[in-house]
């Protein structure tokens, strides 16, 4: 079985698309001579050719417009956005456009289309390479979003993003992009949008977290399991819709729920996830649903690992859900 | 000269026009078009009016919330919709495009149905009035938000482009959304790609209360399209001859990889922008009166009359024959009834994931 990164995965799970399916065309700044500039779609234009694969003019507005209308021509358009924090310029043409075709048009015309952007910081990035604006694309209906963190993960979620019905953004932790390589089947899987992964199976606390802030979130949940607590780790992959049913599911066993995303902390997916928790949860709770996320404030370049929730922020909020 | 052997020509210093206001025929070329397709233009436009009069009569009595005014552009309407293979071709259309639509061979039943908002409306409901469209003509739903179907036209006609499907796009827009970075990111990436689209502006000099002279430096809005290395046609779009020629020549010349253009019809708005607008406060009444003068319908009717095509009584079974077709219609659309409650929740994806599925007991609930 082939070991990859998350770049290999998503460069696979396109080229797989695109052999199984000739309405899959993917455009996007920078995606077809040079493979995007973390050539994630390296070699795609060789291999499928120029009208497969397109060099895009330098506007978000574009690439996310054409997808929606290549989507309801009958194409299956896979759009690049260079950076999460360029998708404002096509911002009304994910909102206006793709996210409401299908109910103004009283399901006579759709956009089946994928939006893919590395997401989230870690890199050094400063606020326009850093940002993590998942919660914007939720708070839109009509729109599906998933944030991936395993390179397995992103292959089954991207090839189930090409199929979808459903304008679908893909958000790829760009931190996580050559992080790890893992064992990736060479076989057609697909992953469901909107299930989670258990990626820890524990019995004191719930730790939910998604993308990028997986990572502090496991190395959190190893050092407590050293320190004698066993604590649950739940994956949610998808954001919109998230898994209401797993996250209840944990969280009524373990009584506790930390909820981890370096995204801003006001109205997040964190926020979200913890407010459903204690509505449907209260009197099972042993403490409040908690949450560790980013900050209200642009992201910060000298501080670029500070902004993020840090291994040490995230046990310390466990430690006070658990001594509660 | 307007026309060089075959084709028009891009950039004419006056607007492309083949009828004096007296309805006299000016081309330097011979008409072309027989007298069924003359007549037809004429119904259609005559058409496109009575529907606009209709509108106001539904926003007057309360059986509608919002209309927004053609009159004034029932010639670029029809020329756009006889200048298309009709369910072939794909439109993306704006709101004030309600004659078009009807050109297009919307049935006046669907019209009302989304006037009205109710179950007659083939988009269930789900906008304000004046937001057409139709999957079986190919007419891409408008949306409310200016230029932003311009890019999503533009994806249409590089799709069309990449498969070779012979189809052309053919995207309609006042002069306002000339100003919207969506407009130039849509004319862009189909004019560098090539894509068979014709973006057409409906140039009626205001969007809202702002004039043309406070919307663009342009000279014109066709000189725009110099910037995208593409032809820009301006034309009489009140001329409805005028414009019919330029489009289906513009189209076939996309249809046969010649690439995107732009073609600006200067038309003028006789009322408001919307039955929410008074332009009483932003221009004067004898301006209004003065651009009645080039009437696409008076012009026209001139033009037949002199051809030997119309008279009085072909005038009045027009006119008979169209309102009974608008009362009708409007009748059956009224007989429909209101969109159901559930119809909220349809349609928001492919299927009703959980928390859509718990809205939607919250409203059923409240309605039990």
């Amino acid at each position: 079985m082939p070991t990859l990164t998350m770049i290999g995965a998503i460069n696979t799970a396109l080229s797989e698309e695109m052999s199984r399916d000739e309405r899959v065309v993917l455009f996007g700044e920078d995606v077809g001579k040079r493979g995007g500039v973390f050539l994630a779609t390296e070699g795609l234009q060789q291999k499928f050719g120029p009208d497969r694969v397109l060099d895009s003019p330098l506007s978000e507005a574009a690439i996310i417009g054409a997808a929606v209308g290549m989507a309801a021509h009958g194409l299956r358009p896979v759009a690049e956005v260079q950076f999460a924090d360029y998708v404002f310029p096509g911002i009304d043409q994910l909102f206006s456009q793709a996210a409401k075709l299908r109910y103004r048009s009283g399901g006579q015309f759709t956009a089946p289309m994928v939006v893919r952007m590395p997401t989230g910081g870690g890199v050094k990035g400063g606020h326009h390479h850093s940002q993590s604006p998942e919660a914007h694309f939720a708070h839109t209906g009509g729109l599906k979003v998933v944030v991936v963190s395993t390179p397995y993960d992103t292959k089954g979620l991207l090839k189930s993003a090409v199929r979808d019905d459903d304008p679908v953004i893909f958000m790829e932790p760009k931190r996580l992009y050559r992080a790890v390589k893992e064992e990736v089947p060479e076989d057609d899987y697909l992953i469901p949008i909107g299930k989670a992964a258990l990626r820890r199976e524990g019995t004191d606390i719930t730790l939910v977290s998604y993308g990028g802030s997986m990572v502090e979130t496991l190395k959190a949940a190893e050092e407590m399991a050293s320190a004698g607590i066993n604590p649950e780790v739940i994956d949610l992959r998808s954001v919109m819709p998230w898994d209401k049913e797993a996250v209840l599911n944990s969280v009524a066993k373990t009584g506790r729920l930390l909820m981890i995303s370096e995204a801003p902390h006001t109205a997040s997916i964190a926020s979200e996830v913890t407010a459903t928790v204690s509505e449907e949860l209260f009197d099972q709770l042993l403490a409040p649903a908690t949450r560790v996320t980013g900050f209200d404030i642009p992201y910060p370049y000298a501080q670029d690992k500070l902004y993020m929730p840090t291994v040490t922020r995230i046990l310390n909020a466990a430690k006070r859900v658990l001594d509660y | 000269m307007i026309k060089d052997k075959t084709e028009f020509q891009p950039f004419t210093p006056e607007p492309i026009r083949v009828l004096s206001d007296e309805g006299e025929w000016v081309a330097p070329f011979e008409l072309d078009l027989d007298d069924a397709t003359l007549k037809r233009l004429y119904a259609e436009m005559v058409a496109a009016r009575m529907l606009d009069e209709k509108l106001t009569i539904l926003i007057r009595t309360g059986k509608t919330s919002f209309i927004a005014p053609h009159m004034g552009h029932e010639g670029a309407h029809v020329a756009i919709a006889n200048a298309v293979q009709k369910g072939f071709d794909w439109l993306f259309p704006y709101y004030r495009d309600m004659g078009l639509a009807l050109a297009m061979g919307v049935p006046l039943v669907e019209i009302f149905g989304q006037m009205l908002g109710n179950a007659a409306d083939p988009a269930k409901g789900r906008q304000m009035p004046s937001h057409t469209g139709s999957k079986a003509l190919n007419i891409f739903t408008v949306g409310s938000a200016i230029a932003s179907h311009v890019p999503p036209a533009a994806g249409a006609a590089i799709s069309m482009k990449l498969r070779n499907t012979g189809q052309v796009t053919v995207c309609s827009f006042g002069d306002g959304a000339t100003s919207e970075g969506d407009w130039h990111a849509g004319v862009n990436f189909a004019a560098v790609q090539g894509a068979p689209a014709v973006f057409v502006c409906e140039n009626n000099r205001y969007a809202i209360s702002v004039d043309l002279s406070h919307q663009t430096a342009s000279h014109t809005i066709a000189d725009k399209a110099r910037a995208y290395g593409i032809p820009g046609y301006r034309v009489d779009g009140m001329d409805v001859l005028a414009s019919y020629y330029v489009l289906k020549d513009v189209v076939e010349r996309a249809r046969t990889g010649h690439g995107t253009a732009l073609v600006e019809l200067e038309v003028y708005r006789y009322g408001p922008h919307s039955s929410a607008d008074d332009d009483s406060r932003y221009r004067p009444k004898a301006e209004v009166e003065a651009a009645k003068k080039r009437d696409p319908i008076v012009r026209y009717r001139k033009f037949l009359e002199k051809q030997g095509l119309w008279d009085e009584t072909a005038e009045t079974e027009l006119r008979a024959r169209i309102a009974h077709d608008l009362d009708t219609a409007l009748k059956q659309a009224e007989a429909a009834g209101e969109a159901p409650a559930e119809w909220m929740f349809e349609d928001v994806l492919s299927s009703r994931p959980w928390h859509l599925e718990e809205q939607r007991r919250v409203v059923l609930e409240e309605l039990r």
